[in-house]
């Protein structure tokens, strides 16, 4: 177990370096020259063209003159070190950005999938149990919905139907809990049917196995055959996609974050990529990337708790 | 399982009660808006225009009226000594929020800093030096004659700060200004801004006693807040929910207009546009009331002129070109473009008529613009290849001189004198001259405007540039940018100010129950 865990470490800090890599190639690759658009998103109009002694001056300023690997690596000794630079716009240093920015996302993420295991779990049981019945085909079109319905689109009718209608929550903003309850929603939409579905398909095969059907013959509670045999068997491939799900919403909740104006790390990464602000957007991705290969060890790990029979050597 | 879903039911419910609507118990009035902008920070230099006129912390020397007048603000007076030096007359009954009075030395740190940090600023003023003649008097050396330095002066990153709002290394600390309202906190996570009532304004007593801003970047959750209630004021919804916003009981929505343009811009550097009679064939083919009335659901105006009439150095007597499809198509059958083949696109010696259309989708209003000219510029004959992509790239392929026709939002009069659109548009190397052009009869009246003192004299000077540049076109005025105004019926006394980033806040404004 420890030779695993010692292998998997390894390759994860492969993974975040080969992400960093990239990330700062293609920030350099993307059309739009680098020190013209801090110029446009500091000191200029967005469509005024700059001087070449206004972009001379901001590429010795920012050292922009030199070889990308001299840059990329000078950013990596620093982030080794702790120090994740300053950023070109805000003049603040990138990790106060971020830590600013992580709480809320964290929040929204975890809301969400809650909302996502709680409700998608069960159903999908449901579903499952009462296979072709007037419920199971109800949830199998919801959640068809569910998996069609842009995130933007959900949005704004949960803000047009339970904030403008019914006024029971603020449109956007970021405050107490009430603040939280439409983007969780918004955003577990597409999770919550994709758990149901899988939890559905894996309920079913899962069902018609012989242990099932001989604890069933054995005379167990059907509460009991599902919770501890069943659901234990249908859940792992359910895990596997979550745990890719919770790492997206974790960075990608962009869309999201900015409808609800949520102050989250997706929408400083989307920002900053705009004004070209290199350090926000590498500290942005390594964040990111740390969280979601942190991720998917744990579910890794999981495996071994919910089915014994996984053992890593 | 069960006992999971009574304790997440108690917890909904919980949460109900913990959110009740927050009744203002208190009788202060507090001026909620929804902002179209993101505020990063704090300093003045990353968005000035927040804090000298979305929130009135700070004042500027010069400001202006809906007419672009320049009036005194800071300022009492100024002129000219040479024509490279102005001289300040500062009032000298202004306090800062700190108590602190207003001195020339708190204006030549403001406008030094600003173009130390901001290369626009640096633009505008041309700095050489500033003297600090008295407590009250300042001097401003440029380095070339500058004949805008006062309307320069109206820009919102000047709004002047006391040198206290730094610390002694130089590090921002808040913004200490003269005006109506003081700062009193900025959540750096949130970005929510809350200013309150200045008691001791040099201007007199104001009614509203805070405002908070909350950054709200999306304009259907700005219409949403509105609608709802959770914000008083705020600008820039989508445009078809303006009248259906102005229809609701208790909230209007006023559309105006702004001194940004629709412009689009045609490479003279490519064939067939370096023929001016193509140009105008374009031009003609504009059906610009169709687009603002149907395309942007009346939210501006249409304009084949980049000033309004309006402005006062505005030249009305220049060429327009209203809507005429026959004359377009003769202008191009003059110029030997006739479709032979019969595929409805114009061809001449085997070639078709096509051009590239580039536009970016950060502003509302482009794209649906862009899709409209491209079904007009077919009318005539003309094939235009629409390709929407990012500013950054469009700036890459012009470098390149891989465009025929751009479509872009600019502004006209954002520091209000005839001489910032003109010399930045047509001006040789020019900052939003994107074709190169260059006439030497232009750029010989844009110097002499800039040494002339006398502000009627320079008008006249630039208006003559006006008709020559109309006559050239080398970009298309679309129409006037337009900008739509929500706020509750309980907020009085908005005015409109054309000359600010979006829209600017008024002292005079007051809350009604």
């Amino acid at each position: 177990m420890l030779r695993y865990l010692l292998k998997r470490s390894a390759f994860m800090v492969v993974t975040v370096l080969a992400v960093c890599a990239m990330t700062f190639g293609l920030m350099n690759i993307i059309p739009g020259g680098t020190a013209e658009l801090i110029l446009k998103h500091t000191f200029l109009e967005l469509e005024e063209i700059p001087t070449d002694e206004q972009i001379a001056e901001i590429s010795s300023r920012y050292n922009l003159h030199d070889p990308l690997y001299i840059q990329f690596s000078r950013w990596m000794g620093n982030a080794l070190h702790g120090d994740l630079g300053t950023s070109y716009i805000l003049k603040r240093p990138v990790t106060y950005l971020i830590l600013l920015r992580l709480p809320a996302t964290m929040m929204l993420a975890l809301a969400a999938m809650s909302i996502a295991v709680l409700i998608g779990v069960p159903l999908g049981v449901l579903c499952a149990l009462k296979e072709n019945k007037l419920a199971d085909y109800i949830l199998r079109i919801a959640t068809l919905i569910g998996v069609s319905m842009p995130g933007f689109w959900l949005a704004l009718l949960l803000i047009l139907v339970f904030s403008v209608t019914l006024k029971l929550f603020p449109v956007a903003g970021y405050g107490n809990i009430s603040y939280l309850v439409l983007p969780a929603v918004a955003l577990s939409a597409h999770t919550t049917a994709i758990t149901l579905r899988m939890v559905r398909t894996g309920m079913l095969e899962v069902m018609n196995q012989p242990y099932i059907v001989f604890a069933m013959s054995k005379g167990l509670p059907t509460r009991y055959i599902v919770t501890k045999h069943a659901m234990r068997n249908a859940l792992l491939p359910v895990i596997t996609v979550l745990g890719l799900h919770l790492g997206h919403m974790l960075g990608g909740a962009v869309v999201i974050e900015t409808i609800f104006a949520w102050p989250g790390v997706g929408s400083l990464l989307v920002n900053s990529i705009m004004a070209r602000d290199v350090p926000v957007v590498q500290g942005c991705v390594l964040t990111i990337v740390g969280v979601f290969v942190i991720i998917n060890l744990l579910v890794d790990l999981l495996y071994t708790y919910i089915d014994p029979r996984i053992k890593y050597v | 399982m069960k006992n999971m879903y009574v304790a997440m039911l108690a917890l909904i419910l919980a949460n109900m009660l913990f959110f009740c609507p927050a009744a203002s118990i208190d009788s202060e009035k507090t001026l909620n808006a929804a902002s179209m902008w993101d505020i990063p920070d704090v300093d003045p230099i990353l968005r000035g225009d927040a804090w000298a006129e979305k929130t009135l912390v700070t004042e500027t020397l010069v400001t202006s009226n809906q007419d672009y007048e320049l009036l005194p603000q800071l300022a009492t007076t100024w002129r000219q000594l040479d024509d490279k030096t102005w001289e300040f007359k500062l009032r000298d009954d202004v306090f800062f929020h700190d108590n602190s009075k207003l001195t020339a030395d708190d204006v030549k740190f403001t406008l030094e800093r600003g173009a130390e940090l901001d290369a626009a600023i640096a633009g505008y003023l041309q700095l050489d030096r500033i003297d600090v003649i008295d407590s009250n008097t300042i001097r401003i050396l440029t380095k070339n004659p500058n004949a805008m330095l006062p309307a320069s002066l109206h820009s919102p990153s000047l709004g002047v700060i006391s040198r206290n709002s730094v610390d002694k290394d130089g590090k921002f600390i808040k913004p200490i200004g003269t005006g109506p309202f003081k700062f009193e906190s900025f959540d750096a996570q949130t970005h929510v801004l809350t200013v309150s009532k200045n008691d001791n304004w040099w201007g007199g007593d104001i009614a509203i006693d805070r405002i908070i801003t909350t950054p709200m970047t999306d304009p259907n959750a700005r219409a949403s807040a509105i609608e709802k209630g959770d914000v008083d004021f705020t600008v820039d919804i989508p445009y078809n929910e303006v009248e259906r916003i102005d229809s609701i009981d208790s909230l209007s929505a006023k559309i105006f207009d702004t001194p940004y343009l629709y412009r689009l811009d045609l490479n003279t550097g490519h064939e067939p546009l370096n023929n001016i009679d193509i140009r105008h064939a374009l031009s003609y083919a504009v059906n610009r009331d169709d687009i603002v009335e149907y395309v942007l659901f009346g939210v501006g105006s249409p304009s084949s002129v980049p000033f309004s009439s309006s402005m006062p150095w505005a030249n009305n007597s220049v060429r327009h070109y209203d809507y005429d499809i026959e004359t377009a198509k003769e202008l191009l059958a003059d110029a030997g473009w006739i479709d032979t083949d019969g595929d409805g696109t114009l061809d001449k010696e085997g070639k078709p008529l096509e051009l590239s259309l580039l536009t970016y989708p950060t502003r509302p209003g482009l794209v649906p613009v862009a899709e409209a000219l491209v079904g007009e510029f077919k009318e005539i004959g003309i094939k235009a290849d629409l390709e929407v992509l990012e500013w950054g790239a469009i700036t890459d392929k012009r470098k390149d001189g891989d465009w025929d026709m751009v479509l872009f939002a600019t502004n006209c009069a954002l520091i209000p004198d005839p001489q910032y659109y003109l010399q930045r548009s047509y001006g040789t190397g020019g900052s939003y001259n994107y074709v190169s052009y260059s006439n030497p009869d232009v750029d010989e009246l844009l110097t002499e405007s800039m040494e002339t003192e006398d502000l009627q004299t320079r008008y006249n000077l630039l208006k003559e540039v006006q008709s020559i540049t109309q006559e050239d076109s080398i970009n298309i005025i679309v129409a006037h940018y337009g900008i739509a105004v929500a706020a509750k019926d309980s907020v009085k006394g908005f005015e409109f100010d054309p000359t600010a980033h979006d829209y600017k806040l008024n002292p005079e404004m007051d809350i009604e129950e």
